[in-house]
């Protein structure tokens, strides 16, 4: 290790950070502000077109919180949210597992799958499922239907939960290449002497996995349930396409599609930035826990 | 007008074209983009984009549009930016309030209007109203954009749905005569459906959330969205005509409609193309869309007649008298230019190209422009009984919410109306209030 040098007050550093710091702050602050501001005024259309807006403390909140509308949307994207998640991240492991042990040739034609589905543009994929599961021409249900089953002008978008399932399949479709990828890159770098000392001692297959290999790639693990949760819970495009194509709006609403449908939609845009800081609270609250992790992994370090 | 008004009005003109003289030659010494903001009016050499929405303007239209007006304005260009109708009132809310992304001509609904010419969205157009056309204009859709004696949008076309019928279907299933009031019609659309014996088959396509062509029912029963309370308004689905006229329509889905009970209406050609409709409502210009030979199915369209929809009387039953405002965004920065292309809108030659195409003209004296076969018949017997929707400010927000869609939805899902309908009042109190 080289003397420490001798500390010279130097304006360089602070320079160098105060740019991009600037930039950040104004990018990420000036929004939030203006949420926050919005959040406390009365704000509709007129306003938007500029008319001057009024004040009215915390009225959206009491009205967004007292009412009924805002508690089932909650609800359904919570358990939306750690659904999604859940599966993505056990799939997406999975395969990085499944990955680490295929021939080449395999388990480069699997990365150029998952690199496909990674890369397709949701729009587009949208298009494709909705075509997959089209009540009148869906491959969907004639596949179904040529197994013997019932299924002949099945709808699925009409009830909630199938709406939501086939909401499923395509957040999860197009979510797990990532993990896949960042938890098989994680892999790679696990020391293969520690791995081999293990087996030498006698640790099962299981018992490396488990006390060997999860420790060592834990801190990856932690990183990608988190942002996971946080892209679950601001779902927004899956579902509002799926809106575009059926099923009822109003029982089919997740956060992210209720604050477009109160604000942009509806033209009240203080209830809707209302409702953005309410969903700010909550992905804070539901990341928490894992904050709080990351934290410690770096302090024991 | 009088002398003074000429008089001012020549200033004013000699004033903007000497701003504009300027402003010209200010622009020869470098700045390439002049966006000046002294001129009122606007540069009077810029790229005018103009929204037109859906495929309901012919082809033949556009291409005039835009060869006339760059003829007659040389150096501009203007082009036609095609919008969804689905999903408008969010793309103005966030397009109109800023002057970067502002088109300088939009195609507005005739019913998502007023929600805009309240906010001040659009310019005012009052001075223009008699070069444009002054009373030969349809008089309703330019009640529909005046508020405190201003107008800010003016009518572009006029369309009511009539009814598409299959003359060899009807022969087949025995339907002899056209209906001529709403129980015949209601027995013919079941009778085809029992005559097909398929599921996904259509006797009357009325897919669950096309509630502008449901809105035929429960306006033919005497019912309505919403009425006027006081200075407010107040939903009125659940009052007993109402009910009875959205039983009719969750009767008519379930005994002659094979669309999705969560589909719209946007798409009638893919199943009457395969065979699947034997009668349905639609505008006139889905006539051109059926023969197209691309995406149409010109053979089973010849087996196509058409009848305005009976009422329970055996008058027009009262449908959804529809169609489109044309407006300026008051934020368009070429207000001058903006003006001369919606003028070129409304002209006779353009107008009656809509005419061709089985659209309503913006103005009664071009109505005879629809010709006078069947579908001009059709249309015009439509819209003699037709009826808007409740002129509440706040109207497009209730269409943006799809509050209506997910009602009519629900019913036809075969849900409880007067427990639904209770439902959707309430919805529709604090959304127009």
């Amino acid at each position: 290790m080289p003397p420490p040098a001798v500390r010279r007050r130097s304006l360089l550093p602070l320079g160098l950070v105060l740019p991009a710091s600037l930039a950040l702050g104004l990018a990420l602050g000036y929004p939030l502000v203006r949420q926050v501001v919005l959040s406390l005024q009365e704000f509709g259309l007129a306003q938007q077109f500029g008319q001057p807006p009024t004040w009215i403390g915390l009225g959206n909140y009491r009205e967004l919180l007292g009412g009924d509308d805002l508690w089932p949307v909650v609800r359904r994207t919570v358990v939306f949210c750690f659904a999604n998640a859940a599966l993505t991240f056990g799939i997406g492991v999975g395969l990085a597992l499944l990955m680490a042990r295929m021939s080449r040739v395999v388990r480069v034609a699997t990365q150029v799958g998952l690199l496909l589905a990674w890369a397709m543009p949701v729009v587009a994929a949208m298009t494709v499922f909705q075509f997959l599961f089209d009540r009148d021409y869906g491959v969907v249900n004639a596949a179904l239907t040529g197994l013997g089953l019932d299924y002949d002008g099945h709808n699925w978008l009409i009830e909630p939960w199938s709406f939501f399932m086939v909401a499923t399949i395509v957040v999860v479709w197009m979510s797990v290449p990532f993990v896949a990828f960042t938890v098989h890159a994680s892999l790679t770098q696990v020391p293969e002497d520690v791995v081999e000392a293990a087996e030498i001692d006698g640790a099962g297959a299981w018992q490396r996995f488990v006390h060997v290999v999860l420790p060592s790639i834990r801190p990856v693990l932690v990183v990608v349930a988190m942002l996971q949760v946080i892209w679950d819970l601001r779902v927004f495009t899956q579902i509002y396409s799926l809106q575009r194509a059926g099923g009822t709006t109003d029982e089919t609403h997740l956060l992210g599609t209720y604050i477009h449908a109160l604000g942009i939609k509806g033209g009240d845009f203080g209830m809707a930035s209302a409702a953005a800081m309410f969903m700010l609270a909550l992905t804070v609250v539901l990341t928490a826990p894992y904050i709080v992790m990351m934290i410690k992994q770096e302090r024991e370090h | 007008m009088n002398r003074r008004e000429e008089a001012v009005r020549i200033q004013r003109t000699l004033a903007v074209a000497a701003t504009v003289a300027l402003l010209a030659v200010a622009g020869a010494c470098g700045s390439e983009d002049s966006d000046d903001k002294a001129s009122g009016g606007g540069p009077d050499k810029a790229d005018l984009v103009v929204w037109i929405n859906g495929t309901d303007t012919p082809q033949e239209a556009r291409d005039w549009l835009k060869k006339t007006f760059e003829e007659q304005n040389p150096g501009s260009t203007l082009t036609i930016e095609q919008q969804e109708w689905e999903g408008l009132v969010e793309r103005f809310t966030t397009a109109l309030t800023s002057e970067d992304q502002a088109p300088d001509v939009v195609e507005v609904g005739n019913t998502q209007a007023p929600t805009f010419t309240t906010v001040g969205a659009f310019s005012d157009l009052t001075d223009d109203l008699d070069d444009l056309g002054g009373d030969d204009l349809l008089q309703g859709f330019v009640d529909g954009a005046t508020i405190d004696g201003k107008t800010y949008a003016v009518p572009y076309y006029a369309g009511s749905t009539y009814v598409f019928y299959r003359k060899d279907l009807f022969k087949k299933a025995g339907i002899t005569e056209v209906p001529t009031t709403m129980d015949e019609f209601v027995e013919a659309a079941g009778k085809l459906k029992a005559e097909s014996g398929e599921k996904d088959f259509s006797g009357y396509w009325l897919p669950g959330k096309d509630w502008r062509d449901a809105a035929a029912l429960l306006w033919n029963a005497d019912g309505d969205f919403a009425v006027p309370d006081g200075d407010e308004w107040k939903g009125n689905l659940s009052s007993d005509e109402s009910v009875a006229g959205l039983t009719a329509f969750q009767d008519l889905y379930e005994s002659a409609s094979g669309a999705a009970a969560d589909a719209n209406e946007a798409d009638p050609v893919t199943p009457f193309c395969a065979g699947k409709i034997g009668m349905m409502s639609r505008p006139g210009w889905v006539y051109g869309m059926l023969t197209d030979k691309k995406s149409g199915c010109p053979d089973l369209a010849k087996q196509v007649g058409v009848f305005a929809l009976p009422g329970d009387d055996g008058e027009p039953a009262p449908v959804l008298l529809g169609g489109s405002d044309i407006a300026i965004p008051a934020k368009s920065p070429n207000q001058d230019l903006a003006r001369k292309a919606l003028a070129l809108m409304l002209s006779d030659d353009y107008q009656s190209i809509l005419a061709k195409a089985g659209l309503t003209p913006a103005k009664e004296s071009l109505a005879s422009a629809l010709g006078d076969d069947e579908f001009a018949q059709a249309s015009i017997e439509a819209a003699s009984n037709a009826k808007l929707t409740p002129a509440a400010a706040n109207w497009a927000t209730v269409e943006g919410k799809m509050i209506l869609e997910d009602l009519f939805s629900q019913i036809a899902q075969g849900g409880d109306v007067e427990e639904l309908a209770a439902e959707a009042d309430e919805t529709l109190t604090a959304e127009l209030n």
